[in-house]
């Protein structure tokens, strides 16, 4: 996974500058002794006292310096590992193995230093990296703990996450991996063979020793027509069970086809023999599908890997000694209590027992402004607490919760999505069909019955859609590499297509087109008061809601007086603040309107000012918004926030009104996707996760939550809509190379089918127009991936 | 050209052992992960390369 940091640094020094931190090499360090922070001060000399120093001097030859980061302080104690029930789930039944996804792996230093971990760890017997999947596997001695490991990976600035120990599906998949290697391997070795064996054919050997080297090459095609084409009598059969047409059935008749005839000609004498370019066929097709395969797996497993960044512990309160515990979610029981700090997700349902605070459901329902609690009141799981410490008795969890509800409704529907006929098999359907008429037609216009039927045979053989088969595999996986590289993460290769077929494109407000934080809009003065913005500025500076921060940062450039002193403070959660200076009453609470976000000041109950607030804009969106237009996508806008908040967003889209839908819950917005057909859902939270899942492409933009995650198609890894963008972009590029390919490889077809009817088509012409084909796609892939 | 008779039987025997030992070490697992060896290797190299210019500086 590729999540950069762009960090300000320059290169790690050989000889290290006075200015430079020793461990992460950023400029501003404070202290005087060579180092940034703490942190880097405890990497730093933990390494050198064990004696694994050699670290810096690998790191700098191996490592882009821009990867490297300062250490942060490690607030886990990774208690909740050695937890038995989690110990269960996670590790082998000794309980001595655990595999962790580690963040921030780069380079060969890394590897190093992972590999190492017996060294800094007594614990530790083993330890292997695993660098593409960022995945270290660990074993311990028995009886031993994975806290402190845990704890060193952190401290040396490999934030571990605990994953699952190999599941099936994974031991699966490296099992079926195997097996296509295997294929491919078989197929090229034999493929080369029978070339080797075709070469004196074609140069003019005949005799017994031509016939030897005919049999001989018929022995070396048989494990290829027998075990490695396997892989395409299976498909060819799935969809002609579905009775569909799909690229592999002319190729497996090809196949089919080709063998039988070049096995009867082999024993009546004739040299019309196609193994080569059978063989080299099959090796070709199964090479570019395990590509294509490969780069899949990779880019879900690094979507699938996102999920794990999201926080899975809680703060378990022990009721009788009130001390907390830090435990994984899912050992948590209905009854306990959870202490949540702020800023911090809520990890299950539940009522709040102690503490007041502002929740943040903007993930959950789209509301952007933050909902006052205080104890009795029900919150939410996946909701973000925003200011107060609050204690909350777990009501519901995992599964049972608003949140996992959701989830459950995603995963029964996610096996309904639409599914498209793409291109390749649209335009096999008129292959096979036009191949089928043009052989008839040339075996019904021959004069003779057997020239005929080699005719009409040679055509369906050399006619093979091999280009065809390779064109999408080869453009999806150049795409898919260059979407993975630009941090879009694609799930499977059809949502490209999609992309290109799509008519309109949805979008979420909260997040998506906005930052999701509020910012002052308006400032209305009604009544000309002396040091108001100050008396504003020393009432709101001591609350914590959402409001308060953002009309304090924005009076804060603007306060030029001293600030007057307050008495009688008194904050009521949901109702504002209110206080006494200089004997008069002010009072600050928020207007109620389904348009806007606004609070009234009031100076001895008469109001004196409004101030209005909003969700802003994000930079770049208009400009993405006005590039979006140009894919001649319909855009919408779709947000579970009030009707002025989204109009007023709109507006400054310029899209229109009757675009756009406002106060839609979870249910609407499915069924306003439902209403869109062919629509692009582009959304973060909770509230999307249905509509993302429903929809015909689902783009979960950056910071969204692992529901969306799971329900989407598509995962953008860097922040706001100009990834969006690009993957238009890409989708259609991709499109334009797999209609060229498409262009290439009909013609030759075209070439080879004329050559056949006409009766030219002897296995050396098969032979040099089948690779030449192939080769001109790679080719036509491959300079569409470097634009 | 009678000498091709023992030649394309070996040549054959010696591709036949190499995709048996192909399929073997795809079976033990060790085209399953192709990026950590690659670093390994460049890594032991890297050390022993450090340590001997260190000594030649000396």
């Amino acid at each position: 996974m590729n999540l950069k940091v762009s960090l300000n640094q320059d290169l790690i020094c050989i000889s290290p500058a006075v200015s430079l931190c020793k461990h992460c090499g950023s400029k501003n360090n404070q202290n005087k002794n060579g180092f940034c922070c703490l942190g880097c001060k405890t990497v730093y000399n933990l390494l050198n006292s064990s004696g694994l120093g050699n670290y810096y001097t690998l790191r700098a030859k191996t490592a882009e310096a821009e990867f490297i980061k300062p250490i942060e302080s490690v607030a886990h104690n990774y208690q909740y590992l050695d937890d038995p029930e989690f110990k269960k789930k996670y590790s082998n039944p000794s309980a001595t193995k655990m595999d962790f996804y580690l963040e921030g792996i780069h380079c060969a230093a890394c590897l190093w230093l992972i590999e190492k971990l017996p060294t800094l760890c007594s614990e530790v017997l083993t330890s292997n990296l695993d660098v593409g999947r960022s995945v270290v596997h660990i074993t311990i001695k028995q009886g031993g703990f994975f806290a402190p490991v845990a704890k060193t990976l952190a401290e040396l600035g490999y934030n571990p996450h605990a994953i699952e120990h190999d599941t099936q599906a994974h031991l699966l998949q490296v099992k079926e991996n195997r097996s296509w290697l295997i294929r491919i391997g078989v197929a090229g070795a034999c493929a080369g063979n029978v070339m080797l064996m075709s070469v004196p054919l074609y140069s003019g050997l005949t005799g017994k020793l031509g016939i030897a080297f005919q049999w001989l090459s018929l022995l070396l095609f048989l494990p290829i027509v027998f075990y490695c084409a396997t892989p395409f009598y299976r498909a060819a059969w799935a969809s002609l069970y579905s009775k569909t047409i799909s690229i592999d059935q002319p190729i497996v008749l090809a196949i089919v086809l080709g063998t039988l005839a070049s096995i009867a000609h082999l024993i009546s004498g004739s040299d019309l023999v196609y193994f080569d370019s059978l063989a080299a066929l099959v090796f070709l097709l199964l090479s570019s599908r395990y590509i294509l395969r490969r780069i899949q797996q990779n880019t879900f497993h690094s979507s699938h890997m996102l999920h794990f960044l999201s926080p899975s512990l809680a703060k378990l309160i022990d009721l009788k000694t009130g001390a907390t515990k830090e435990v994984n979610v899912s050992v948590l029981k209905r009854g306990d209590y959870i202490k949540v700090n702020p800023s911090e997700v809520l990890p299950a349902d539940g009522i709040v027992r102690f503490g007041t605070s502002s929740i943040n459901a903007a993930l959950l329902t789209g509301e952007s402004v933050p909902k006052s609690v205080c104890a009795g009141e029900i919150v939410f799981s996946g909701t973000v607490n925003e200011d107060g410490v609050i204690d909350i008795e777990v009501t519901e969890l995992g599964a049972n919760t608003r949140l996992g509800k959701i989830l459950k409704q995603i995963e029964s529907g996610s096996l309904k999505k639409a599914e498209i006929s793409t291109f390749a098999d649209k335009v096999a359907r008129w292959f096979l069909l036009a191949v089928f008429l043009a052989a008839l037609i040339v075996f019904l216009s021959s004069s003779s019955f057997s020239e005929g039927f080699s005719r009409a045979l040679a055509l369906i053989i050399v006619t093979c859609p091999c280009a065809l088969a390779l064109a999408t595999p080869l453009a999806m996986s150049v795409a898919l590499g260059r979407a993975a590289k630009s941090g879009i993460l694609i799930k499977g290769a059809d949502v490209l297509e999609k992309i290109s077929q799509a008519k309109n494109i949805i979008l979420d407000k909260t997040g998506t087109l906005t930052e999701g934080n509020f910012e002052v809009l308006g400032f209305y003065q009604n009544k000309q008061i002396d040091n108001l913005k100050e008396i504003i500025y020393a009432l709101e500076a001591q609350s914590k809601h959402p409001f308060a921060k953002a009309i304090t940062s924005f009076l804060k450039p603007q306060i030029k007086n001293t600030l007057p002193e307050i008495f009688n403070y008194k904050e009521t959660i949901g109702l504002g603040v209110s206080g006494s200076i200089l004997n008069q009453q002010f009072e600050i609470r928020p207007l109620r309107s389904a348009y806007h976000s606004a609070v009234a000041i009031s100076c001895n109950q008469e109001q004196v000012c409004e101030i209005y607030l909003g969700d802003v804009i994000r930079k770049e969106t208009i400009r993405s918004i006005k590039k979006v237009k140009r894919f001649k996508l319909n855009p919408f806008i779709l947000s579970g926030d009030n009707k002025g908040a989204v109009e007023n967003i709109a507006w400054q889209l310029k899209i229109p009104f009757s675009q756009t839908e406002a106060c839609a819950d979870p249910e609407t917005k499915k069924l306003f996707i439902e209403n869109h057909p062919q629509s692009i859902m582009v959304g973060d939270g909770a509230n999307d996760a249905l509509a993302l899942s429903t929809a015909f492409v689902g783009i979960a933009v950056h910071g969204s939550m692992e529901v969306s995650l799971r329900a989407a198609d598509v995962y953008l890894t860097n922040p706001g809509l100009t990834p969006v963008v690009h993957l238009l972009e890409l989708a259609r590029d991709t499109r334009n190379t797999i209609y060229r390919n498409f262009a290439f490889s009909l013609f030759y077809n075209f070439i080879g089918g004329i050559a056949a009817a006409t009766g030219h088509v002897t296995p050396l012409f098969a032979a040099i127009l089948m690779p030449l084909s192939a080769f001109t796609v790679f080719g036509s892939s491959m300079i569409g991936a470097r634009k | 050209m009678n000498i091709i008779v023992l030649l394309i039987p070996l040549a054959l025997l010696l591709a036949i052992t190499f995709v048996v030992a192909f399929i073997w070490a795809a079976n033990q697992g060790q085209y399953d992960d192709l990026e950590t060896p690659a670093h390994k290797m460049l890594l032991d190299e890297t050390i022993e390369h450090i340590e001997r210019n260190s000594k030649n500086d000396l």
